[in-house]
């Protein structure tokens, strides 16, 4: 038997760190839990973000969540870029590292998409196969998310959830559970959302991820680029009482609000726990523009573009 | 009822085939690519994708390929803002499609999603009017350049928290003979076109307003970055000459000697313009200390 999420800290309510926000942070230090960073923006970076992140490491807990890893493709893992995460991740601290059930591309190319795998008993021995690699490289708890996705194949033999728990337990890993991706994927596929969120191995959830979406009536894209809707809080509210509690982590990509507006819609999960802990007071605001970053189309940015600082 | 599922390896290469074709679902389905991964008649994309109850599959294989391209356009844009700006959206848009297909990403990282589009730019630009002579294609692989050349200063090495030749240090004796070691940022450029001038313009421009391109004129530029800031300094012929002497690791006495050929100036001239420069380059950080 497993111990709550595998017996990782909960870090509370955390924030996606988005580099709009650098500034922000730095200079008036919120009351954030915890940041989540994506890994592929500092693995490299050997400028002014890298220089951020460290002080932010300083101050706060620190996750890692990658984009790159393409688990599930049938290329070779890419062990140089295993290293660098490795090296961040001691550099910075982080608690886990986490990236997607997906695979980026193969043939040696990336689309920089999180493309779906079908759901057979050949990709789940592969998966498995190479989570253990990682983990083994790694040295530090391993984590991996469920993404949106938008087809299902004809040849998957299983549903997503069987997968993500035999997968999960197979490899002896841990869970990212995005609920907004299951409200999606689950909407997308005609499946039951709570069914998803009941059928998984609550005990190896390590992490939740919050986000907002957008609907195309006929369908829905993770753009990460709204408040989270309700349905997705009522999940919640069942994922929290089904894992009594894990560190949670909102995202915000896309047309992203000055920080204590982010700040703001992760706090607002205090309403969907258990202990109905009080509202939050709300964070002193200085004047700042509405939006903070524009995006040009509803489509969803695993990696984040960081502007130049030129005179 | 359905036979042994496809291996994995199969059904991620003709998924990608189909979702980054130029041509969209049906004409990636149709390729050659494709057809002999998972041979399909036009209609038959439900043998490998289900439908939803509301898309059919080529309808939810278009969501995956509209954001292939989508998305990777938008990030070659934030790239390159100031080349994208000249051209309009549009027709960068057209280049940047082109060259999606001729270098599509290898990388983890979107960071080197634009590599290699200066050198594109230059394969692919139109056969010049008049052999040898400078045009409007060198325009556009000149301003690409900057702003890449920017971009990778900018999140590259520096010297940020290290001490630097301080501007005292350069009145020592026998200073013909130091060898200065410049920061391991400090990027010459020499463009045909005075893209760095432009970029200056169009970053200062209000929103609309159009920035003339400009005539060609040879531009030479150092580049550097200070306290996490790139900053971009336009320099004459001499001073290009010495900092490239310098640069090669020449002693300051031969810079100074490639800077006077390279000058209109006298000697005492020249010497009052050089004790200036050397101020200023040092108290701008150009160096890190003497060899």
């Amino acid at each position: 038997m497993n111990p709550p999420r595998l017996g990782h800290a909960n870090l509370g309510l955390g924030v996606g760190l988005r580099s709009v926000h650098f500034d922000y942070i730095l200079k008036n230090q919120p009351q954030v839990d915890w940041f989540e960073v994506i890994s592929e923006n500092f693995i490299d970076s050997q400028g002014r973000p890298r220089y951020v992140l460290q002080q932010i490491a300083e101050r706060y807990p620190v996750v890692m969540h990658g984009v790159s890893l393409s688990i599930g493709s049938t290329d070779p893992l890419d062990l140089d870029y295993l290293r660098k995460l490795k090296r961040l991740a001691r550099e910075v601290g982080a608690r886990w590292i986490s990236d997607h059930l997906c695979w980026t591309g193969i043939l040696g190319r990336n689309t920089h998409d999180l493309l779906p795998v079908p759901f057979t008993e050949e990709t789940l021995r592969h998966v498995v196969e190479r989570v253990r690699v990682v983990q083994d490289v790694l040295e530090r708890p391993f984590v991996l998310e469920n993404p949106s996705s938008y087809i299902t194949f004809e040849d998957s033999t299983m549903d997503e959830w069987e997968f993500i728990t035999r997968l999960a337990e197979d490899a002896d890993c841990g869970l990212l559970l995005d609920v907004n991706n299951v409200y999606v994927s689950s909407f997308n596929h005609d499946m039951d959302p709570d069914a998803f969120i009941r059928s998984l191995p609550h005990e190896r959830i390590v992490q939740f991820h919050l986000a907002g979406h957008t609907d195309y009536t006929t369908h829905l894209i993770d753009t990460h680029d709204h408040h989270v809707i309700d349905p997705v809080w009522e999940l919640y509210r069942t994922a929290h009482q089904l894992t009594g509690g894990v560190s949670t982590l909102l995202e915000w990509d896309a047309d992203i609000p000055p920080f204590p507006v982010v700040h703001d819609e992760v706090l607002k999960a205090r309403h969907f726990m258990d202990d109905h802990l009080p509202e939050p007071e709300p964070a002193p605001r200085e004047d700042e523009p509405a939006l903070l970053a524009a995006a040009g189309a509803n489509v969803f940015h695993p990696l984040h573009h960081i502007r130049p600082e030129v005179e | 009822m359905k036979g042994e599922p496809r291996s994995l390896d199969v059904v991620q290469r003709w998924f990608q085939a189909v979702v980054t074709h130029p041509g969209g679902v049906h004409a990636g389905a149709a390729s050659a690519e494709a057809q002999e991964l998972v041979r399909l008649s036009r209609g038959e994309l439900e043998a490998v994708v289900r439908r939803s109850q509301n898309l059919t599959a080529a309808e939810r294989l278009s969501i995956y390929a509209n954001a292939y391209y989508a998305r990777l356009l938008e990030c070659l844009g934030a790239c390159y803002p100031i080349l994208k700006q000249a051209l309009g959206a549009e027709v960068f848009d057209s280049f940047a499609f082109e060259y999606l297909q001729r270098y599509p990403s290898r990388s983890y990282t979107l960071d080197r999603l634009g590599e290699k589009f200066p050198r594109f730019l230059d394969e692919t630009r139109p056969e010049r009017e008049t052999a040898g002579a400078v045009d409007w294609p060198d325009f556009l692989i000149d301003l690409a350049t900057l702003e890449w050349t920017i971009a990778k200063i900018f999140d590259g090495p520096g010297v940020e928290g290290q001490p630097l030749l301080a501007p005292e240090a350069l009145q020592a004796e026998r200073f013909a003979g130091l060898r200065l070691v410049p920061v391991v940022c400090l990027r010459l450029l020499t463009f045909r076109y005075p893209v760095n001038a432009y970029y200056t313009a169009a970053r200062h421009a209000a929103e609309g307003e159009e920035i003339p391109l400009p005539e060609p004129a040879a531009e030479h530029v150092a580049i550097l970055r200070r306290d996490f800031v790139v900053r971009r300094y336009p320099l004459s012929l001499p001073q290009h000459a010495l900092l490239q002497e310098v640069q090669a690791g020449a002693t300051v006495g031969e810079a100074i000697a490639a800077a006077a050929a390279a000058s209109d100036l006298d000697d005492d001239a020249l010497a009052v313009e050089l004790s200036t420069w050397f101020r200023l380059w040092s108290a701008e950080g150009f160096f890190q200390g003497v060899g």
